[in-house]
């Protein structure tokens, strides 16, 4: 898979310096640094879909803004087409910028006010100085990319401000200005989950189709795996800062190796009430990644652990072909069933 | 009463248009747009108006001093034998030349130390706050006497002055407008697609920046007029030019007073109160329009929020018993003041809720889900109000109710939890210090020990360790603010509760605790529960009977499995294949095209034949009723058995 990848990650590692609360100050604790994102390694190709799945507090958002070159990571690397991200600054982090871009949250936030579309989706353009002045070329990009993002006709959008749309239609927005540089990745942080569930579908086809049409690889953070079981190729569930499970979307979704996707697949909730399904709810949230528990970082929630999960920290086993989930019980599977 | 804010949460962005038509709704503010514009063209017409030349020498008699108005000199003539009026009218130009320049030098002063504090922030924004804050405890005018007496008094002397010392409010108002700004998520996207900081501050911070600069530079400009009177009365003026103040200072020092001329003192006192005045009022009523944390609602409270009308003889009274509904709403109507006219939002909703049973609402947003909770609980924002129907809890009309009737009812009865849990919790009390309080409400009997241990039985049910009562809500993730939420809807031991989108936003683990949670409550406790949400899975999960709802009006109600199963309404075919699926991971999901009906534009058939798959003629012009279907009822046409389509 190596060949033709458009972007791999590899081992990143993201710390973050904690706080220090008076406490530790009196006592002299040093502050545990917070690792947000703890080794993870992916890839992706040209006209790919990839979603990274977890709850909050499980370094999705901060793998987003990794890929991004928002931050620079505190070891491992990205290499979007050959390139390492975190090694460039000026001129060639400005060209990384160009093409990787990001799909915000919340578009009815993440869009400014003031501004008519035909500005926003310009904007990108002239940040980068690709179209310098306004005139027909500016207008020409400008159109495309609206229509490429559905907002058609565009002379219906060019000039409303984000007020007098709707969310799926500012969603669309924020992706038409993503568009007008001719990214080669996307980078969607939790692209529809401000939106009504009948408008998701939308959004999502059409993040699908970009990929599928034009060859944008696209990396899809959330928590709901729901949302990107119909479109993500692979899926890749993170815990805590690592990637607990990673597969094909089917392979994941029909035989999940890692109890922690498992729980995650049972409580998503299915629209069929004659469904009776057993739903392994996890007792707590996810703990506080400064203080990540030894061996497993799963083990004080899991209901399967055994003896190994508090000292080994399980490395990726595979479970079938290219999928793998960190859990000690796919190497071991003859263990018996919970033990506490 | 936070659920009012969240229904009317105010949009932070003004946009100019808006601005524009909520400065015209300022009369005053336009009464004083036209007097400084009256002083403006006085000062620059001077010399057209003025009858005499002020500056100009000529000799004077003694009998030329404190001439009374006459038609030679309509208001008069000063201790030095000259016009009063056409000293008033050169003195406008002075006033105002003090007042703008000065004005802008203090906003190009305040301005750069706003957006530097406010866009750089750490110690360069530290320090430059504390410089602010410096100024702003001086007294101005004291330092102004010094600094002018110092460098000698000259008009450009106390131009730079007044400049120099009147930036404070604009530099504090400049930098929490650029704070806000900076961290907006527009502002982070345009910094990810790799907009420098230049780019940001020209196109974002600035444009957003700028209408506030304008309003704050008129309100400084009145007090540079003001200051420049002061400092003249005080015999610090320029001597070289005339101004209001200047002439004040004459009048006083030169026995006007004694003298009995009241036209010297008068007149120049007057114009100082014009443009003072027609300054404030504009820069007010600016302020108004531009600064978006003092925008306020238009809405007028219409005084009741229950104008049933009389013609329509209430529905009977339900009768009481064990199998009897708890809670009956019958033909619930809405309605909210608009621009033109009442507008229905809510028409004609019913449904029954049994102790024990969970009933979701469901739909899209806009559809009237929260409007119908908030009409029948008569939490309507202003403006609302319920106009038809009625709301029978336990044989009582909740809408016959008012005052401390409603109230304690509100609180004894049936609770609440809504969405964003943290707006409803008073971030400076512990949590189980509210929930204690929530308790003696119901009962006021309970000691203060009782209703803590009752407290702490509370958080345990909700899954919350004891212990943790004493602790702040900020230091609860958001899924135990939502179960503290619980504890406190619980804690008045209600009859009912119900629950608006209490998981959204919420981790779907979470989620899935609070489901498990409040389905448990429901049945050990046998409260009933309303759960509004535009989840079909999470109402799927745990609800009984559901009512789907589209345009203000049921669209559907069935209990759940029947409803999943079977769905009659083609728009809750339509909603549950939206929905993803996992059973299914492999079936496309197909959005709804289009979008709700706004409340202005409501179609006057079916309200969903805009957007139906099977829509027909009869649809687009005809209301269609309840249908029964098996187990339930739909709003559907293709139900009348008399209609072919439906076959």
């Amino acid at each position: 898979m190596t060949d033709g990848a458009l972007l791999r990650v590899e081992g990143l590692v993201k710390a973050f310096p904690g706080s220090r609360s008076p406490i530790d100050w009196l006592r002299r604790r040093p502050a545990s640094p917070v690792r947000a994102v703890d080794g993870i390694s992916f890839e992706l190709r040209s006209g790919e879909v990839v979603a990274l799945v977890g709850e909050s507090g499980c370094g999705k958002t901060t793998t987003g803004n990794l890929l991004m070159g928002l931050i620079p990571p505190s070891a491992g690397r990205v290499v979007l087409d050959g390139e390492e991200v975190g090694r460039l600054s000026g001129r060639g982090l400005q060209r990384l910028r160009r093409r990787v871009q990001m799909v915000f949250q919340d578009p009815y936030e993440s869009l400014n006010p003031r501004m008519t579309v035909s500005d926003i989706v310009a904007e990108p353009l002239r940040v980068h100085r690709v179209v310098a002045a306004p005139g027909p070329e500016l207008r020409a990009r400008v159109e495309r990319a609206l229509t490429q993002a559905g907002l058609t006709p565009v002379d219906a959008y060019l000039h409303r401000f984000p007020f007098e749309l709707s969310g799926g239609q500012r969603q669309r927005v924020v992706i038409a200005a993503a568009l007008a540089l001719d990214p080669v990745l996307l980078v969607a942080d939790e692209p529809v989950s401000m939106l009504d569930v009948s408008i998701r579908a939308e959004i999502l086809n059409l993040l699908s189709a970009l990929a599928r049409e034009q060859g944008i690889g696209v990396v899809m953070i959330t928590h709901d795996l729901s949302t990107v079981a119909a479109y993500a190729d692979r899926i890749a569930v993170m815990y805590l800062g690592r990637i607990v499970e990673h597969g094909p979307t089917r392979e994941v979704l029909a035989n999940p190796g890692h109890p922690y996707a498992q729980a995650l697949l049972s409580v998503v909730p299915v629209p069929d009430p004659s469904v009776r399904r057993r739903p392994v709810i996890l007792g707590g949230e996810t703990p506080d990644p400064s203080r990540i528990p030894s061996g497993c970082r799963f083990h004080p929630r899991c209901p399967v652990a055994f003896d190994r999960c508090p000292i080994e920290d399980p490395p990726l086993f595979e479970v079938g072909a290219g999928h793998q989930a960190a859990c000690l019980l796919v190497e071991e599977p003859a263990r018996p069933g919970p033990v506490g | 009463m936070s659920v009012l804010l969240e229904v009317t949460a105010p949009t932070t962005a003004i946009e100019p248009r808006r601005a524009w038509r909520s400065f015209l709704r300022h009369r005053m503010g336009l009464v004083g747009a036209a007097m400084l514009v009256l002083a403006v063209i006085v000062a620059v017409a001077a010399p057209l108006l003025a009858p005499y030349d002020p500056y100009e020498s000529v000799r004077v008699t003694i009998l030329d001093i404190y001439q009374a108005p006459s038609s030679a000199h309509l208001l008069g003539t000063d201790d030095g034998g000259k016009d009063v009026l056409s000293s008033l009218i050169f003195g406008a130009r002075v006033s105002l030349i003090v007042g703008f320049a000065a004005a802008a030098i203090a906003l190009v002063i305040g301005g750069l130390v706003g957006i530097v504090a406010g866009y750089r922030g750490g110690w360069i924004g530290s320090l430059l706050m504390r410089i602010t804050d410096f100024f702003l405890v001086i007294p101005d005018l004291a330092l102004q006497i010094v600094l002018v007496a110092i460098i000698g008094p000259s008009l450009w002397t106390i131009i730079v002055v007044i400049g120099a010392l009147g930036w404070t409010t604009t530099a504090r108002l400049v930098r929490s407008q650029t704070l806000t700004v900076r961290e907006r998520k527009f502002v982070m996207r345009a910094r990810s697609i790799g907009a420098g900081d230049a780019h940001i501050l020209r196109r974002h911070i600035l444009p957003a920046v700028l209408p506030l600069m304008l309003a704050n530079m008129v309100l400084v400009i009145s007090l540079a007029i003001l200051s420049e009177s002061t400092l003249a009365f005080l015999g610090l003026g320029d001597p070289t030019v005339i101004s209001w103040g200047q002439m004040l200072n004459f009048a006083f020092d030169r026995g006007a007073v004694s003298a009995g001329a009241w036209w010297a003192l008068l007149p120049p006192g007057f114009a100082i109160v014009w443009v003072v005045l027609g300054t404030t009022l504009l820069g007010t009523a600016l302020e108004d329009a531009l600064n978006p944390r003092l925008k306020r609602h238009h809405l007028e409270a219409s005084g009741t929020d229950v104008a049933r009308d009389r013609d329509v003889p209430p529905l009977p009274v339900p009768t009481a018993g064990d199998t009897a509904p708890i809670l009956r709403v019958r033909e619930l109507s809405v309605e909210f003041d608009g621009p033109r006219g009442p507008l229905r939002a809510i028409d004609r909703v019913s449904f029954d809720l049994r102790r024990g049973e969970t009933l979701g609402i469901v739909g899209e947003s806009g559809c009237g889900k929260t409007t119908t909770i908030l009409g029948l609980l008569r939490l309507l924002p202003p403006g609302g109000r319920v106009t038809t129907g009625s709301v029978w809890f336990d044989g009582e009309d909740l809408l016959g109710l008012d005052g401390g009737a409603l109230r304690s009812f509100r609180w004894t009865r049936l609770s609440l939890v809504f969405q964003g849990a943290m707006n409803a919790l008073n971030p400076v009390r512990s949590v189980g210090d509210q929930i204690a309080e929530a308790v003696r409400l119901h009962a006021p009997r309970t000691t203060k020990t009782e209703a803590a241990r009752r407290a702490g039985e509370l958080l345990e049910r909700v899954g919350i360790p004891r212990r943790r009562a004493r602790e702040y809500p900020h230091t609860y993730s958001g899924g135990m603010r939502q179960r503290a939420m619980i504890a406190l809807a619980l804690a008045c031991d209600p009859d009912v509760i119900v629950a608006d989108e209490p998981t959204t936003a919420l981790d779907v683990m979470v989620q899935a605790q609070i489901l498990e949670l409040l389905g448990g409550i429901a049945r050990d406790m046998g409260m009933g529960i309303i759960l509004v949400t535009h989840d079909l899975g999470v109402v799927a999960q745990v609800c009984d009977r559901i009512v789907v709802m589209y345009g203000g009006a049921v669209a559907e109600e069935n209990d759940a499995a029947t409803l999943f199963r079977a769905p009659q309404h083609p728009y809750t075919q339509q909603l549950l294949l939206s929905f993803p699926d996992l059973a299914h991971p492999d079936r496309p999901l197909r959005g709804i095209p289009g979008a709700p009906p706004r409340l202005d534009a409501m179609p006057p058939g079916c309200r969903f034949a805009p957007r139906c798959p099977h829509a027909f003629e009869r649809c687009r012009v005809e209301r269609p009723p309840d249908y029964a279907t098996d187990g339930g009822r739909a709003a559907c046409f293709l139900l009348d058995p008399t209609e072919e389509a439906g076959a």
